[in-house]
Order: structure tokens, then C-alpha cells, then sequence
């Protein structure tokens, strides 16, 4: 017997599979992009990563449509259904990441003009964190490695935090000086931004341990802080 | 509801209580006939000689070489003592064919009818040799008593009338001298006679209804009439076989055509073709089975691969409707071995001692040969007339047995 | 090949009306529909295999490469050499597999010498991914082996005559899935050589394994006609005849 194969399916999971890296590899050089433009006040970085934006959502289109396509003429069961609904949610993921990431461009356009507030320490710091949270989760995602996905998971609490000290640190920016207040604003929507892009990284993660194990309800270590903040 | 179904389970035991016993019936008859032919092919007889073969020679006369009987017959002819075999019925003899040139059974055969005249003198049942042997003794000692001065006592001998001389020998006057060669042999040429003629045509024409004729009025009236025509009574058959072949084609079925002459048209050629007539229905309805048992996909596979339609028939309709037709063939030889009607209308010779040398000879077969000597006053005719039952029997189980084994291989093998 | 207004009738009794329908070379086209909507019967007009019908005629045009088969200078067994067929229930020959391979080859080439023959069984074989199953075994009956394998044996068999269109009707019907899913991967390699049509009454088959998709329905005075024709991932994503929605969600009827 020779082992029956389904070319057409697997091409499609290749392909869909392919097209979720590639989101994840320009969500990441987009985030580290705007972080760059925003610390070295490169309008020009941030002009990219605004064009890139366009092309992510159109990624995630491609995705959303290929996965559609395929569970309507393949009838992928079993794992290859969770991949491709999971794919199909990741996409959507990344999307919202991308235009995290464009939101910080967007400030770096806004603001290029203004001197910044602060030396950037933190922020950088956030940004390395999540665009490493989200190398690893699309690691796992192309080796089914549940483990390496809740490992990742886990990075979010030290974005949380680093999150919640730059808050603390832009409040007493503001409250002593209220002419810093729109520049202060700008960095903690930037600070908001990566929060934000970390809570998605963590959201493929769960995808990822679902695609690989097909437990959508993983116990959560525990509660995240930043319900009150977001 | 509950006695509803008491009474349907009574009436299924009825019914099958009804077939059982038709089973049954037929089973007990078809017992009957074999155990009345097997109780006249063998049994007791009484044989008497004139003259005890010890008396000719000390050593058994099957035991001396041919020099030997030889120089015992010139003995007895010079000494002149026995009438059977005087020194005039010698020179008679030799000038016939001459001793030195007999071989020792022809020479045998001299000495048992003209010296020992075996005969059997009265033959007795199965039944009577194993369950009424006063009756065998009775008879015994009636017939010492009756005999002359100097003859030999009659002896009683158990004869199986199936015998190698039955079917070595021909037809003759005395019963336990005749047998069934001419007939055995007429049968068969007449067998190869009817098949050579009915196979082709018949499966020609099957191939030709199933394949080829496109469904209208004209085909289904053919079709109708061949299926009526196996239940035509085989003598009008016979009938159809006397004017035609043997009456109306006289000059092509003698062989007088061909520039043989002295012949009338009561030939094995006009059997078999009277014959091929009556088997002919059987063997097309039969190769009709067979050939739509092929599947119709094996049909379609063919022509999609563009075959044309002679090829699919050549290459797959007809290999996959062998083994049926086969066994409709052979069934067909059974009944045309066992015919006789016919046979007697078209002219199979009543007595014939000649074996049949080809198409225009003249023949008998097995159950004109069963049917004469039925008819024959002697009651060792009846025994051997059993024996060929016997043999014709055996014949047809087996042809028949032939057509299962056939029927179940293709079975398998689809 | 090109169907333009192929009709097909059975006496006076019309199976398939009206059909145009173009089948796209070295594409797979399935044709779906309710039973009896004559799916089959189009099918099989485009080898002329209804011809063996008596009362079965066609009117309109069947064209390969641009000619008419349906010409009356045009020889069905010339059709069928050209346009193979693979059938519902596997059906090879009750002969050994070699000879299930090299009969419509010997059909055509009567004195083809061994060693080609050989080769061109072997090839047959391969390309209908069946060569390491049997090539020990070419002496074997070719109704010895398993019902896939024997679905497979046909194609090899068709193939072999080298077509230039393969036809299959329903060629599945009578398999378990995982020798369903051979056939269907297979179908996408003989894809590149062949154009291929196949009818099945499994939508999702025609989802998975074919590029466009014929759809087909019976009008209210029973004849089949095609309501939809179009890339597969539309018909079965996007379809724009409500009938062909209802068919393909299982809402039919």
C-alpha cells in the first residue's frame, strides 16, 4: 500500500502556512521599525512601515480567503481543519498587530517635529520583548511546539510590568510638567501600543497550542493584570 | 394475531410436507429404474456345453500359444470324432482364411462355436441369484435331467452382461455373443455429426440475437419461435429428417454426389443433420444465457477502449460465455444421445454388424440398439438390452456431470 | 473539447438539453448533480459510448480539437481511441494484468514488438501509480487485485492507448476512501498530460480533485441541462445559481 497523500491540500496548508510567516516576519520588522523611527526620529522608517500596513491586510485577506477556499473543497478534518482555522485567526491576529504597529508610526509622523520627552530605554526594552514573543510564537507555530507556545505566553507578564512602569513614570512626567503632557501622551499611547502587541503575540500562542493540540481552553497560569489597565 | 400465526406456520409445515414429498417420488422412481436395470445386467445364468473343453486338451485352452490350438484343431479334424468340426467343415474352414494365418482368438472362436458350443441355456436376476438360489437349482436340475446321453452337466456361472466382450463385440443373432460396438460407435458419429453442425450455426446465431439484432418485431418473432422450438415433439423432427434429408437431398446425404454410389440417404449425415435441427433451440437458447451473463461492463470497457464491436465479441463476450456455452452444448450431446424417435424415422439400421466408416455410412445407435433388443423373444436379449441401458446411462451422467463441473468452474472464476 | 448545444436524446425522449460547455485542456472538469440529471449521459457523449444505445442520437456538436465527433465521416471507434473512458465499478478484463494494459495497444497495433509493449505497460502502470503494487505479478488475473487497484488498472489500461482526453464516470462509487483519495491524487498528476472529466455524485470529491465544475439539474419535463459552469473554488465558495447553492449546502430538494 502506498500511503495516500492529498497534494492539493497539503499545497494549500503550505501556502497558508507560508502566507502567516510572512505577516509575522513584516508585523515584526514593523514594530522594531517604528520604535527605530520613533527613537531616531526617522520620518522615512516610519513612511515604510505605514506602506507595509497595507500590505499585511492584504496578507490577511489572501489568508482568510485560501482558508475558506480550502475548507470548502477540501473538507480538512481533524488537524488540518484546526490548522487552517487557526491560520485564519492568526491571520486576523497579525492584521491587528500590523496596525498596532502602524498606530506607532503614525505618532512618529505626528511627532517628528518635537524633541522627545526622554531617552527611550523602556520602550525599546518592550519592543525587543514582543517582537521576540512573536519570532517564538511563529517558531512554534511552524513546529508544533505546544510547550515553546505557553512558554512564550508567559513573556507577557514582564511586558505588563514594564508597561505599568512606564505609565507610572509618564504620570509624574505630566503631573509635575503639563506643557510635557502631549509628548508624555504620545509615549504612552507608543507604550499602549506594544502592550497591546503583546497580548495579540500571547493570542497566537493560544492558537498555536490549539492548531497542535486542539484544546482551545488552556488554565491560565494566571489572571492577567492589565484587564483594568487596557 | 397470535393464532394467525399458527395457522401460517401450520400451512408453511403443509407446504413443506408437499415438497418433500414430490422429492421424494421422484427420488424412489428414478431408485426404481436404476435398480431394475442393474438387476438384469447382472446375475445368474446356466450354462451348458456339448463337450468339455478338459476333454479337447488337458491344459486350459486359453493357456496353449496359437501353434498349439492350431495342431489341436488339425487333430481333431483328422480323427474325424466330433461333427462340430469333420475333416470336410476343416478344408471349408481353411480355404476361408487359412488356420496358419488365425490368431489364437479367432481360433478360439472356432473351437467354442463349433466344438464346446457354450450357450447360455437360461439367466435368472439379481434378485433371484441372491435371494432365490431353489429357484437357479430348480431350473438346474431340470435341465440335467432333460439332457442327452454324453453331454456335460449344465453349470451355473454369475455373468456381469457388462462385459468387455459387450462392448467389443457387434450385434449377432446369440445374446450373450452380441454387443454394442456398432451401436457405441454409431452414437458417436452421429454425436460428432451434430455437434460439428450445430455448434457453429447455433452459437453463430446466438452471437448474432444478443449482439447484433437490433430489438424489433421481426428479431422477436425469431427469438419466440426458437424458444417454442425446443419444445417441438422430437418426432416431427424425424419426420422434418425423412423428407428432407433422407428423401428430398437423397443424392447430396447418400454421398452420390460426391460419386458414391450404392448408398441411400439412411446415412450418419442425415442423422446428424436431423439431429443438429433438434438440438440446435437447446444449444442457442443456452449460448443466448450465457452470452448475456457476460457483464455489460466488460462490453463497455472494450469499447472504451476502442474496440470495435467483432473485436469485443472476439477478445471478451465470447471467452467470458465459453463455459456456459459448453454446458449447454453438453447437455445438448445428452439429449441427442439419448433420442430414438428420430433415429427410427430417419432409418438407423435395425441390424448392422458393420462399424461406421464415414459420413454416408449407414449406423445404429445406443437406444436403437436398447429398443431392438427390447423387442427380441430370447430372454438373455432382455439382459443384454439392460447392460446398454446400463452403459447409456452411465454416458449421459456423465456427460451431465461434465456440464455441472463446467457450470461451477465458470462460476468461480467470475 | 467543446460541447455547442449538445443534446442528447434516448428515442423521442430528450436526457440532456442544450448543453455548452467548454472542458479546458489539462484541467480536471467535474460534473455534479442530482441523480438522473444526466450527468452520465453527457459524459459518455463525449466518447460516443452512448452510440451503443440504439435509439440513442445526439444533436448539436461535440468538437475535439475543433472537429465534430459527431460528423458522419467521423468513425466512433476513431472517438473512442482518442476519448478513454474509466468506468463506474472497476472492470478489467479477467486476463492477466499485463494484457488488461496492452489490449487497446494491440487493438491498435497488432505486431507491436514485445519490448515496447513491455514498456509501454510499464509506463502505463507507473503512471497510474500502480507499477510497485503489481510488477511482480503481471501474470495474475487483473480481477485478483483489490477494488482500487483494479480502478487503477483501468486508468493504466486507458492511458495506455494514449488519449488525448480521459473520461471517468464516477470512478469512485464503488472505493473506500483511502483508495478514493489515490484516485483523486492520481487524477492531479494525469492532469498534466490528460484532459480529464469526470461525474461524480459526491460534491466534495468534485471539491476537492477537480479545477472547474459543471453543474447540472433536471427541468420539469425530465431532460438534464447545466445550470452553472465555472472554476470549482467559485461553484462551491461563490455560486451564482440559487439551485446550485442549495445542491452544494445539501439544501436541495
Amino acid at each position: 500500500m502506498i500511503p495516500a497523500k492529498r497534494p492539493i491540500l497539503d499545497q494549500d496548508l503550505a501556502l497558508l502556512q507560508d502566507n502567516i510567516l510572512r505577516m509575522g516576519s513584516m508585523v515584526e520588522s514593523m514594530t522594531e521599525k517604528a520604535v527605530r523611527a520613533l527613537k531616531e526620529r526617522k520620518v522615512e522608517l516610519a513612511r515604510e512601515v505605514r506602506a507595509e500596513e497595507k500590505v499585511v491586510d492584504q496578507l490577511r485577506l489572501d489568508v482568510e480567503e485560501a482558508g475558506i477556499r480550502t475548507i470548502a473543497t477540501q473538507q480538512p478534518l481533524a488537524s488540518d481543519l484546526r490548522k487552517i482555522i487557526a491560520a485564519t485567526h492568526m491571520a486576523v491576529e497579525l492584521e491587528r498587530m500590523a496596525d498596532y504597529a502602524n498606530g506607532i508610526a503614525k505618532i512618529v509622523i505626528r511627532s517628528i517635529d518635537e524633541p522627545l520627552l526622554k531617552p527611550l530605554i523602556d520602550i525599546p526594552r518592550m519592543q525587543f520583548i514582543v517582537c521576540g514573543m512573536t519570532h517564538r510564537a511563529l517558531d512554534a507555530y511552524v513546529k508544533e511546539d505546544a510547550n515553546l507556545a505557553r512558554a512564550v505566553q508567559a513573556e507577557d507578564d514582564e511586558v505588563d510590568e514594564l508597561y505599568k512602569q512606564i505609565l507610572r513614570e509618564l504620570v509624574s512626567y505630566m503631573s509635575e510638567d503639563a506643557r510635557t503632557i502631549s509628548r508624555a501622551m504620545n509615549l504612552l499611547f507608543v507604550a499602549h501600543n506594544l502592550e497591546r502587541l503583546g497580548d495579540r503575540a500571547t493570542n497566537l500562542c493560544e492558537r498555536v497550542v490549539y492548531a497542535v493540540t486542539g484544546q482551545l481552553h488552556e488554565p491560565k497560569p494566571k489572571k492577567s493584570s492589565i484587564a483594568t489597565l487596557g | 394475531m397470535q393464532s394467525n400465526i399458527i395457522s401460517r406456520k401450520r400451512n408453511a409445515k403443509i407446504g413443506q410436507a408437499i415438497m418433500f414429498a414430490s422429492t421424494a417420488f421422484a427420488l424412489i422412481a428414478l431408485v426404481a429404474l436404476l435398480l431394475n436395470v442393474l438387476n438384469r445386467s447382472f446375475g445368474n445364468v446356466i450354462v451348458r456345453r456339448e463337450i468339455e473343453p478338459s476333454v479337447l486338451s488337458p491344459t486350459p485352452l486359453e493357456q496353449l500359444s496359437r501353434d498349439e490350438l492350431n495342431a489341436l484343431v488339425k487333430r481333431i479334424a483328422d480323427s474325424d470324432d466330433y461333427d462340430g468340426l469333420t475333416r470336410g467343415a476343416y478344408r471349408r474352414l481353411d480355404s476361408e482364411k487359412p488356420f496358419a494365418e488365425r490368431s489364437q482368438a479367432e481360433i478360439l472362436t472356432v473351437i467354442n462355436e463349433r466344438l464346446i458350443k457354450e450357450e447360455v441355456v437360461a439367466s435368472f436376476t439379481l434378485w433371484q441369484t441372491l435371494f432365490e438360489p431353489a429357484s437357479v437349482n430348480a431350473e438346474l436340475a431340470k435341465l440335467n435331467n432333460a439332457r442327452k446321453a454324453g453331454m456335460p452337466e449344465a453349470r451355473v456361472e454369475f455373468r456381469s452382461w457388462v462385459n468387455a466382450r459387450f462392448f467389443t463385440q457387434t450385434m449377432g443373432s446369440v445374446a450373450e455373443l452380441s454387443g454394442i460396438r456398432t451401436a457405441i460407435l454409431g452414437s458417436l458419429a452421429v454425436i460428432a455429426m451434430t455437434m460439428a453442425i450445430a455448434l457453429p450455426i447455433g452459437v453463430g446465431a446466438a452471437i448474432y440475437l444478443e449482439e447484433y439484432a437490433k430489438k424489433n418485431r421481426l428479431n422477436d418473432l425469431i427469438q419466440t419461435n426458437i424458444t417454442n422450438l425446443a419444445g417441438v415433439p422430437s418426432i416431427i423432427y424425424g419426420m422434418l429428417g425423412l423428407f428432407v434429408f433422407v428423401r428430398a437431398l437423397e443424392s447430396f446425404t447418400s454421398g452420390a454426389v460426391f460419386g458414391i454410389a450404392g448408398n441411400n440417404g439412411r446415412t450418419i449425415l442425415s442423422a446428424g443433420l436431423t439431429m443438429a435441427l433438434l438440438v440446435l433451440p437447446i444449444i442457442i437458447i443456452n449460448a443466448q444465457e450465457a452470452i448475456r451473463a457476460v457483464p455489460n461492463s466488460l462490453r463497455q470497457a472494450s469499447y472504451g477502449l476502442g474496440a470495435t464491436q467483432w473485436e469485443t465479441i472476439r477478445d471478451h463476450v465470447m471467452p467470458a460465455a465459453l463455459p456456459g456455452i459448453l454446458t449447454g452444448t453438453i447437455l445438448a450431446m445428452s439429449r441427442a444421445m439419448g433420442e430414438t424417435a428420430p433415429m427410427v424415422v430417419v432409418g438407423a439400421s435395425t441390424f448392422i454388424v458393420s462399424d461406421p466408416t464415414g459420413p454416408f455410412s449407414k449406423f445404429t445407435t445406443l437406444p436403437i440398439q436398447i429398443y431392438n433388443w427390447t423387442a427380441q423373444p430370447d430372454e438373455q436379449f432382455r439382459n443384454i438390452a439392460a447392460a446398454a441401458i446400463l452403459v447409456l446411462l452411465i454416458i449421459l451422467l456423465s456427460l451431465n456431470m461434465i456440464a455441472i463441473l463446467l457450470r461451477n468452474k465458470m462460476r468461480n472464476t467470475n | 473539447m467543446l460541447a455547442e448545444n449538445a443534446s442528447i436524446f434516448y428515442g423521442a425522449f430528450r436526457a440532456v438539453a442544450d448543453v455548452t460547455l467548454p472542458v479546458h485542456e489539462r484541467q480536471i472538469t467535474a460534473i455534479i448533480g442530482p441523480s438522473g440529471c444526466g450527468k452520465s449521459t453527457l459524459l459518455r457523449a463525449f466518447n460516443r459510448m452512448n452510440d451503443l444505445v440504439q435509439s440513442a442520437r445526439v444533436e448539436g456538436k461535440i468538437l475535439l480539437d475543433g472537429d465534430n465527433i459527431y460528423a458522419p465521416d467521423v468513425d466512433a471507434v476513431a472517438v473512442r481511441r482518442r476519448v478513454g473512458m474509466v468506468f463506474q465499478r472497476p472492470n478489467p478484463f479477467p486476463k492477466p494484468i499485463y494484457d488488461n494494459v496492452a489490449y487497446g495497444v494491440r487493438l491498435g497495433n497488432p505486431r507491436i514488438p514485445k519490448p515496447e509493449l513491455d514498456a509501454i505497460v510499464e509506463q502505463s502502470l507507473r503512471g497510474a501509480a500502480l507499477w510497485d503494487e503489481v510488477k511482480d505479478k503481471l501474470k495474475e488475473s487483473g480481477t485478483a487485485l483489490s477494488g482500487g487497484q483494479q480502478q487503477r488498472l483501468c486508468i493504466a489500461r486507458a492511458i495506455a492507448v494514449q488519449p488525448d482526453v480521459l473520461l471517468m464516470d464516477e470512478p469512485c462509487s464503488a472505493l473506500d476512501p483511502i483508495a478514493t483519495i489515490k484516485i483523486e491524487e492520481l487524477m492531479q498528476t494525469l492532469k498534466e498530460r490528460y484532459t480529464i472529466m469526470i461525474v461524480t455524485h459526491n460534491m466534495q470529491q468534485a471539491a476537492r480533485a477537480s479545477d472547474y465544475t459543471v453543474m447540472m439539474m433536471m427541468r420539469p419535463d425530465r431532460a438534464g441541462e447545466m445550470i452553472e459552469f465555472d472554476q470549482t473554488e467559485q461553484i462551491f465558495t461563490n455560486p451564482r445559481d440559487k439551485r446550485t447553492e442549495d445542491y452544494v449546502s445539501g439544501r436541495f430538494g
